[in-house]
């Protein structure tokens, strides 16, 4: 026989190597398979960074954001990732500060989440803000009465923690793990995790908070402000309280969708059930809070500001419906469904509530962005209209590739849902099976 | 930001964000530091392979970590939460002394014997009168691994660590770590060839022997195994079929070169 036929060929030779970086017991798609998969993301992130150069190299004027609407479609996609995100702080607090032991099953891809939305958000930041090099200033001299300055501390630590956190993740890899030093340094960080959770509410809390906070607390945009407590405006309640509802609701919708797309079941069903009914339970309370807010707002607060409220709603296409979809079709409804027992256990009943919620609080973050800016506050204004250009689709679709890409990749090589081993044993959940 | 940066105040406002800033910049740096200390003095061999193992316990599934008494008969469903280190189970000596309900033992055709201890990893030990502890491979270890391309056996006079790297064997370009049974300085390798493959003298005058499995126990475990063994097998699409009669095969890779047998030893031999 020829030599060359003697050779194994090429890909089984990659397929080879590359198993010895992928748990054992894990069963994943061939590399040639993978690359297919990933390599319209590549595409996209690759535009993605070329119109992050013509952002960082030519300034602001490349997009379609001007002197009057600074902030457009990055800063909507950072409050709407820092919201889902919250799953990971949120998670973190329900397993290691409430003891749910349960959530083990899907606290490792809440924090790959968590570090993507975040460090997508940071990096959008950089870009959206503008001068990189120059970042170091807002912690050097900050501002201290200023919430977007806790903000920029809260979310910077937060990205710290969140990195520490995925740290043991990724050191768990079957290679890495085979360097002593790599596997005994995870033990001893996964022993500290607790702690590092425990700064993350910390810290989540309070700029989930503010994000909300400082819109509230801009009386010169009376279609946002609000009064408050102390210092705080209702929106630092509600954006802490909405941001805790859908954060279990996003870690629902993620596993789903890479459940659909590897067919395979990755935790079991009771995990589902216990997160759709926590959104549940804190979706309820936001939206009863909402309701009231609201409803000051309305009567009193939009008055005193020398507006009649449905003013704001005359302004097409921001009308009634919009505050109607976000209160009853993304807010109570969700809430209901995934409250109640008898709907939740339904097929398909928990994908369906957790994406109303999660819509929900992207349409919250959507109203208190682009609506609070495109609406005139003096008699001189206009209503603004705003159209995002090429440059910021593409930045935006840069942050979405560069999450699918990382947790892809960690998918594949870390082992971020424990159940999947067993529940891939002949699809038996054999801890489950009598033995006698 | 600091006291001696242009623009810091000593104000409420100013002191209260680097007070609270500070604290959970310095608690970070703090968990980092500790982690990398107690690495640095938990990394000596013999500590890092009990790392190994207590992190590796952790990833197995539920069935995997089922206790000795549960394989006995002894109680219901029971997991193990102590590394299957019985020495340091409180519960261990209660329940051993339950007696279990009817029980047939049985092996299911695999050579078990009785005067041998068996640990989980698939190795069994053996006291020998001079005081020094055989150690072997199991039937259905043997069976599993068939005729090795590769064996890696340590040198005597190295140290094994129970739970830990015993040896290394590879089949199929599917390499699978053995762990040892026991601790003890190796004074003497066989193979597979040979009826051990390691004998080693213990580190301890009398040691304890009883994290290992004996009696109903061992009849359990190697149902369990079985079990097990035959759903990671089953080709996928299809149910695990539960065949009654016959033995294992004696060179089961070559029985069945289409499974997945890096999963298989994984699981098999605990090394996730």
């Amino acid at each position: 026989m020829a030599a060359s036929a003697m050779k194994p060929p090429m890909a089984a030779e990659i397929a080879k190597i590359e198993r010895q970086w992928i748990a054992r017991g894990l069963e994943r798609c061939s590399p040639l398979v993978f690359a297919g998969w990933m390599a319209p993301w590549l595409i996209m992130l690759g535009a993605g960074v070329y119109a992050s150069y013509l952002c960082l190299r030519y300034g602001l004027g490349v997009t379609a954001l001007d002197n009057r609407f600074g902030f457009g479609l990055w800063i909507f996609l950072d409050l709407a990732v820092i919201a889902l995100g919250a799953g990971a702080f949120f998670s973190g607090f329900l397993l290691y500060i409430l003891k749910w032991k349960e959530i083990k099953a899907v606290i490792s891809s809440a924090v790959v989440l968590g570090f993507l939305c975040y460090s997508g958000a940071m990096a959008v930041l950089a870009i959206d803000v503008g001068q990189p090099l120059r970042s170091w200033f807002t912690f050097w001299h900050p501002n201290v009465h200023s919430m977007l300055t806790e903000v920029t501390f809260c979310i910077t630590f937060y990205l710290i923690v969140l990195t520490v956190e995925y740290l043991p993740i990724l050191l768990k890899n079957r290679r890495i793990k085979q360097v002593p030093s790599f596997l005994v340094f995870e033990w001893e960080l996964h022993k500290l995790i607790p702690v590092m959770a425990g700064i993350g509410c910390l810290l989540s809390f309070f700029h989930q908070g503010s994000l909300g906070g400082l819109f509230g607390v801009m009386r010169g945009r009376p279609f946002a402000f609000r009064e408050g407590f102390a210092i705080w405006p209702t929106t630092f309640f509600l954006f802490v309280l909405s941001a805790a509802a859908v954060g279990p609701s996003f870690i629902i919708l993620t596993t789903k969708l890479v459940e659909k797309i590897t067919s395979k079941r990755l935790v079991k069903e009771q995990i589902y059930q216990t997160l759709a009914r926590t959104t549940g339970v804190l979706l309820t309370a936001y939206i009863a809070l909402k309701s009231v807010d609201t409803l000051i707002w309305l009567n009193s607060t939009s008055f005193n500001a020398g507006f009649a409220p449905w003013e704001y709603y005359e302004w097409k296409p921001f009308g009634g419906w919009i505050l109607f979809a976000e209160i009853v079709v993304f807010g109570m409804v969700p809430a209901l469904m995934l409250l109640s027992k008898r709907i939740r256990t339904r097929r398909g009943a928990v994908v369906l509530g957790a994406l109303l919620a999660c819509a929900g609080v992207v349409l919250n973050r959507f109203v208190m962005t682009i609506q609070t800016l495109a609406l005139p506050t003096l008699s001189f204004d206009e209503f603004m209209t705003y159209t995002p250009n090429w440059v910021e689709f593409a930045v935006f679709g840069m942050v979405i590739a560069y999450a699918v890409i990382v947790y892809s990749l960690s998918y594949r090589y870390l082992n971020l849902f424990p159940q999947e081993k067993e529940l891939s044993a002949g699809n038996v959940e054999v801890n489950d099976v009598p033995v006698r | 930001m600091f006291p001696f940066v242009d623009g810091f105040h000593w104000t409420f406002g100013h002191v209260l964000f680097l007070t609270v800033f500070g604290i959970v910049l310095a608690v970070i740096a703090a968990t980092l530091m500790v982690s990398l200390r107690r690495t640095a003095r938990e990394s000596k061999p013999g500590r890092a392979e009990a790392v190994r193992w207590k992190s590796e316990f952790h990833d197995l599934t539920g069935y995997e970590r089922r206790c000795r008494h549960d394989l006995a008969g002894r109680v219901g469903h029971r997991h193990c939460h102590n590394e299957f280190d019985c020495r340091e189970c409180e519960t261990h000596p209660k329940l051993a002394s339950v007696t279990a309900a009817e029980f047939d033992f049985s092996t299911y055709g695999l050579d078990y014997p009785v005067d041998r201890f068996y640990h989980r990893g698939q190795t069994w030990v053996k006291c020998e009168s001079d005081g020094t502890l055989t150690v072997g491979l199991t039937d259905l270890g043997k069976r599993l691994l068939g005729r090795p391309d590769r064996v890696n056996l340590p040198n005597a006079g190295e140290k094994v660590f129970a739970n830990g790297r015993g040896w290394t064997a590879a089949r199929g370009g599917v390499e699978v770590r053995i762990l040892a049974p026991v601790d003890g300085e190796v004074i003497a390798t066989g193979g597979p060839e040979s009826e051990f493959y390691l004998r080693v003298k213990p580190l301890e005058a009398n040691p304890n022997l009883a994290h290992l499995l004996r009696g109903q126990e061992v009849s359990g475990w190697v149902r369990a195994q079985l079990e097990q063994l035959q759903i990671l097998v089953t080709p996928a699409g299809s149910t695990a079929s539960l065949a009654d009669g016959g033995v294992l095969m004696e060179d089961l890779p070559k029985a069945q070169p289409e499974a997945n047998w890096d999963k298989v030893y994984g699981e098999m031999f605990m090394a996730p």
